[in-house]
């Protein structure tokens, strides 16, 4: 089996402009191959997305270039899959997360209403932590507005199929990007 | 990209579907068709204007935005959606002139030929787009995944009919095909089979969501999913014999009570999801829903008189189903649907930054209420003319029928541009209306393969 070129993403434009590239590196990273890794160009090193991305399942290597610009790549680890059962886009690593912190009980409300309180609870809650939320069904619209707001996630149903478990660990309070 | 699940064209395939149903039910009104007439090529154009155009456009494009939920997985290639988009519109077009050439419309001819071809690979590709994800572990495995999977089999089955007898119409004689034989089985398996299962692989999960029901796969479900099997092996059978040039009325009827115990089924399993409801009253959307389940038990009800008998009891079961059961259902959940991706678009990015609406003040309830009223009205007067054999009832239902759908266009015109919605609460930018919003800089800006 080949391994596919690493996806490149410039991210020096966007910084340029003043607007924040951690929604494009999510979403570039949404977009990679099995077994694709992700070539960041950034104007510095951007060791806070280090962490992001490890927890991802991704192995970091970075280095200067000669025109001063940091080439970061991040390369998928074997095995770093999410668990069988957890939704996809599910982080592979959130069996080591901390106890949630907080807890929401969203069975009974119509959508998009779970959605509201999840992301309204986030918008307060510090980096790091963890949110539970029990929910009546998958909430499919909620996943893409979480990565976007730089939260993880990870999500199953109940044995049972009659309650979904939705664990998201905060990317930190709300930056107040609108990119509506 | 896994996890964005809103589909980019779903509300141009709405808008597609929505002009085919105003420009056929125009013709309707001018009386292309009526009871007794439908054989002639003003009157096939008409009825594929609305059975292709409107409903199976409507349906398709609902399939592409609703099979990821269905089945918690991103669609294949969702890059399809836009050329399967132009495709089967242009191809619906093209069948429509063509039937205007049986009438002697010169720039029609040919296109009776070609049409089929181009409605092909429409579906091929809304079928790659659709079958990874409904074979994934997750799609087989549940109720609504494995309905819609059957409707897509009904889908092939009906492209095959049509096509067969698309060239023989237009003078290729590629197979021995009786048009006589094969004709109610086209009816049953685009209304029956495709159109009626799809819808019921998506309302299932719909219903429960928009009443908080508990979903599920028990036994109903699954009688519901063997019954409708059982229906539409029968009905590929008997299209096999037709296409082969011959037919048998004793396998026909055995076919009609399939679909009619399937539909039964089906009636009961949503009768048990309507009485386990969380919700205590029920939105517009939900109510109006009901008169197309009503519709949907009095086609299946005229099935077995409409095979057996034909004629007018065929052109009122078939017009029962289309206009009553399967547009009634789709006018009624599109504004739900249209309000719903409206309000996650608009308002989903603003959660917890801004006080955000409730998707219900998007929708004018009231109105809606009264457009789809007066389009249950004309499905039941169009059904009854036919059944009566009143040319004049027909046109004066299907202008009734054509005020409904204006009015609703206008209402999901102003959900989508947020009319109902007091000024001050409006964005400064809005989505665009019907195409999709351009690509947002920090998705989609400056990413390229490293492979140059």
């Amino acid at each position: 089996m080949t391994t596919p070129d690493p996806l490149e993403l410039d991210v020096r434009p966007q910084l340029q402009r003043g607007e924040e590239p951690f929604a494009a590196i999510m979403s570039a990273t949404e977009r990679l191959q099995p077994g694709q890794a992700l070539r960041l160009v950034a104007p510095f090193r951007p060791a806070p997305l280090f962490a992001v991305m490890a927890n991802r399942g991704f192995a970091v290597s970075d280095r200067r270039r000669p025109d001063g610009a940091w080439e970061v790549q991040f390369a998928p680890l074997e095995g770093a899959a999410p668990d069988a059962g957890l939704a996809p886009g599910s982080a592979p690593g959130a069996a080591l997360w901390p106890d949630p912190s907080m807890t929401l009980d969203l069975a009974g409300l119509a959508p998009p209403e779970p959605m509201v309180r999840i992301l309204e609870a986030l918008a307060a809650l510090p980096a790091g932590e963890v949110l539970f939320a029990l929910l009546d069904r998958e909430p499919m619209f909620l996943f893409p507005e979480l990565t976007t707001r730089g939260h993880e996630w990870a999500g199953n149903f109940a044995p049972d199929g009659a309650s979904y478990r939705l664990l998201v660990r905060s990317g930190g309070p709300d930056r107040g990007v609108d990119h509506g | 990209m896994i996890g964005r699940q809103l589909s980019r064209w779903t509300m141009a395939w709405f808008a597609s579907a929505l002009a085919f149903l105003v420009a056929s039910l125009c013709a309707a009104v001018a009386g292309a068709g009526g009871p007794g007439h439908w054989s002639g090529g003003a009157a096939l154009a008409v009825v594929h204007l609305f059975a292709l155009g409107w409903l199976c456009q409507m349906m398709l494009g609902s399939l592409i935005q609703f099979t990821p939920v269905l089945c918690a997985r991103p669609v294949a290639v969702p890059g399809l959606a836009l050329p399967a988009l132009l495709l089967t519109g242009g191809g619906t077009a093209m069948l429509a002139a063509g039937f205007l050439s049986l009438d002697g419309w010169a720039p029609g001819q040919g296109l009776l030929a070609l049409a089929p071809v181009v409605l092909a690979v429409a579906f091929a590709m809304t079928g790659a787009m659709l079958a990874p994800t409904l074979v994934g572990t997750r799609g087989l495995g549940g109720a609504e995944g494995r309905m819609v999977a059957l409707a897509l089999v009904a889908l092939g089955g009906l492209w095959a009919t049509g096509a067969a007898m698309g060239w023989a119409l237009g003078g290729y004689d590629l197979l021995p095909v009786a048009l006589f034989e094969a004709l109610p089985l086209h009816i049953l398996l685009g209304a029956g089979g495709f159109l009626t299962l799809a819808a019921f692989g998506v309302s299932y999960k719909l219903f429960a969501m928009f009443l908080l029901a508990p979903e599920g796969n028990g036994a109903l479900r699954q009688a519901v999913f063997g019954t409708a099997s059982l229906a539409l092996g029968l009905t590929l059978g008997l299209t096999g014999l037709a296409l082969a040039g011959r037919g048998s009325i004793p396998l026909s009827l055995l076919a009609a009570f399939a679909d009619a115990a399937a539909v039964a089924l089906y009636l009961a399993e949503i009768r048990r999801l309507w009485r386990s409801r969380h919700r205590p009253k029920t939105e517009v959307n939900m109510r109006w829903s009901c008169a197309a389940l009503g519709f949907l038990g009095l086609s299946a009800a005229l099935l077995p008189p409409a095979i057996l008998w034909g004629g007018r009891w065929a052109e009122a079961a078939a017009f029962a189903a289309l206009a009553g059961w399967l547009s009634t259902l789709t006018l009624a959940q599109m504004v739900k649907i249209v309000s719903f991706l409206t309000w996650i678009q608009v308002f989903a990015p603003r959660i917890g930054r801004c006080p955000v609406p409730l998707v219900s003040d998007l929708v004018d309830a009231r109105a809606t209420g009264r457009w789809l009223g007066l389009w249950v009205a004309g499905a039941a007067g169009g059904t009854l003319a036919l059944a009566a054999a009143q040319a004049s009832g027909f046109q004066l239902a299907a202008l009734a029928m054509l005020a409904a759908a204006l009015g609703l266009v206008r209402e999901a015109w102003a959900i989508r541009r947020l009319r109902h919605l007091d000024p001050a609460r409006r964005p400064g930018r809005l989505p665009p209306l019907v195409l999709p919003a351009p690509p947002q800089g920090p998705d989609h800006d400056h990413t390229r393969s490293a492979r140059a």
